[in-house]
């Protein structure tokens, strides 16, 4: 996976520019509100068609105006492939190699990416709706089955919380939406649980080489105990459910649970620990992606992190091997960066221009 | 706009309310209307109007209709046992157009969808099940689209029929007769072996 060309219009602050990103590590540096995140938020949206800072595209546009564009080229496998990104008067409409893409959804895996914020510490310590959220993107990344049942389960559970909210007490009706709930949260269970076992042992390496000697391990833990079990769980919270007015139970409150030896990172892990733990689980989540699609995710590094220990910083990202592409955005001086910058490719902004760096 | 004028924006606007019809293409649609000879234009809208007029729904099978019942529930040489159930006249169109269909129709005019406010009462499934329960229906084949609100749709009325003691099957959806299974895209696919049939 390889990012060639950026170009962006009417974008957040950025001025109308051709970003050109080389192979292996490039350095955006600049002072704070430059439009450093912008970068990589424009990447962000043209991979997954949505920004990690807001769910309003319409923030997205420059000075609040009615458009913005964005275009991508990069090569996938040996095959180029362009994404172009059109919000216009919000409307949104997104074309792979020039064709016009019917269903957004269709854009994920096009241009795999891996972004690193400085929010990731939330992954450890903040609430299961974050990790879920991470598992979601990863697999939908890997596998339009996931992503196409993940919309669908969403979509039925939807009809069911609105059938619920109306305090419709119909058996049958409710009983068509769990059957597709079971059908679809059989797939997303049983793909969580896969990819966690995975990722699991992928985490524990890479934490026991470059962290701490201290065993990680992610563990599933489903809300229903088997996929074959939905639907009579979702049958038997019919009463608690009307009464409640949505859906209690099923995949939408799974957990993938961490811990560190016999404690869970999220209650007792120290802020060091959470934040390495969260380093982690974003490059298991490059590695896991390069085991199954043959090649590296682009790396997209918000904030070079200041605050780590240089030392433990320096050997995670000597993780990311040189195959890989990466873009990190610093407002340290960049002599600090815990990076080997010899064959970085360097990049300066400023007021929203980007301008070729200097080592 | 081409001209400025209250008459020509109305019928603009009631263009607009065709499915897929823009802004522009309405604006088309007008001029070209207003550029016909004005007789050609009066049979046009005296066309719509006679058709308006005199066609209702079945009361049987709810189909469109020009006679009481439909030519389709008069025809005592069709099988008046076996009921397709479609979403929408066209459904019951494109089955007459293959010729092979030897059954009667019951057009639900929309499908259960919670978020939509449709319920079994907006579709007045009670006539369809009034007509099982009046007896003499061997089979009711539901062919409602494969969207989430047309599998809940079928799922729905194969339980409810079902209590009635109906055999109730739902039509196969595969890959395109004459079409390559490499031009029918993963969820056809994944559907097509899933309903697979033994050779
Ligand atoms: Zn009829």
């Amino acid at each position: 996976m390889m990012l060639h060309t950026l170009h962006c219009r009417r974008f957040r602050g950025l001025a109308d520019t051709t970003f050109t990103p080389g192979p292996g590590v490039n350095i955006i540096y600049g002072a704070n509100a430059q439009g450093k995140t912008s970068v990589l938020e424009a990447i962000l949206y043209a991979a997954t068609t949505r920004s990690h800072r807001t769910t309003t595209d319409a923030e997205l546009a420059r000075h609040e105006g009615h458009e913005f564009h964005i275009v991508a080229n990069a090569t996938r496998g040996n095959s180029p492939v362009t994404i172009e990104a059109h919000w216009w008067k919000g409307a949104k409409r997104f074309k792979v190699n020039s064709a016009t893409q019917a269903r957004l959804s269709d854009i994920l895996g096009q241009l795999c990416v891996v972004f690193f914020a400085p929010e990731d510490i939330t992954l450890v310590k903040g609430a299961a709706s974050g990790r879920r959220l991470f598992l979601d993107m990863e697999l939908s990344q890997l596998y339009p089955v996931y992503l196409r049942a993940l919309q669908q389960y969403r979509h039925a559970l939807r009809q069911r919380n609105e059938l619920l909210r109306q305090h419709r007490d119909d058996t049958e009706m409710l009983a068509v939406w769990e059957a597709q709930l079971s059908e679809h949260g059989g797939v997303l269970m049983r793909m969580r649980a896969e990819t966690i076992t995975e990722l699991s042992e992928i985490a524990a390496d890479l934490y026991g080489r470059l962290v701490a000697d201290e065993p990680l391990a992610l563990t599933y833990q489903p809300d229903v105990g088997a996929p074959d079990a939905i639907a009579e769980t979702l049958a038997r919270a019919r009463t608690t459910d009307l009464n409640r007015g949505n859906t209690g139970r099923g995949p939408h409150r799974d957990e993938m649970d961490i811990r560190i030896g016999d404690k869970s990172a999220r209650a007792y892990g120290s802020q060091g620990q959470q934040k390495s733990v969260a380093l982690v689980l974003k490059l298991a989540e490059v590695m896991l992606m390069q085991r199954h699609i043959g090649e590296y995710p682009v790396v997209l590094l918000d904030e070079a992190p200041a605050e780590l220990d240089s030392n433990r910083a320096q050997r995670l990202f000597t993780v990311i091997p040189d195959a890989a592409q990466a873009i990190i955005t610093t407002a340290q001086p960049i002599e600090l960066l815990p990076l080997s910058r010899e064959n970085a490719t360097l990049f300066q902004i400023e007021g929203g221009c980007l301008e070729p760096g200097t080592h | 706009m081409f001209i400025q004028s209250p008459i020509v924006e109305r019928l603009i606007e009631s263009f607009r309310r065709l499915p897929g019809v823009g802004r522009k293409s309405a604006e088309r649609y007008a001029l070209h209307l207003l550029s016909m000879p004005p007789e050609q234009a009066f049979d046009f809208s005296a066309a719509m109007r006679e058709a308006r007029e005199g066609i209702t729904w079945c009361p049987v099978c709810r189909n469109l209709t020009d006679t009481t019942p439909c030519v389709v529930c008069a025809d005592d040489r069709r099988d008046q046992s076996l009921i397709c159930v479609v979403e929408q006249p066209t459904g019951a169109m494109a089955i007459e157009k293959g010729g092979a269909y030897r059954g009667v129709y019951h057009v639900l005019h929309g499908v259960l969808n919670p978020l939509e406010g449709i319920g079994p009462d907006e579709l007045q499934l009670e006539l369809l099940f009034n007509r099982v329960k009046g007896g003499n229906i061997s089979e009711v084949i539901v062919a409602t689209n494969t969207t989430a609100e047309g599998e809940a749709t079928a799922l729905y009325l194969a339980r409810r029929m079902g209590a009635l003691g109906v055999q109730v099957s739902r039509i196969a959806h595969g890959v395109p007769m004459g079409g390559g299974v490499e031009y029918a895209d993963a969820m056809t696919l994944a559907h097509a072996l899933e309903g697979r049939s033994r050779i």
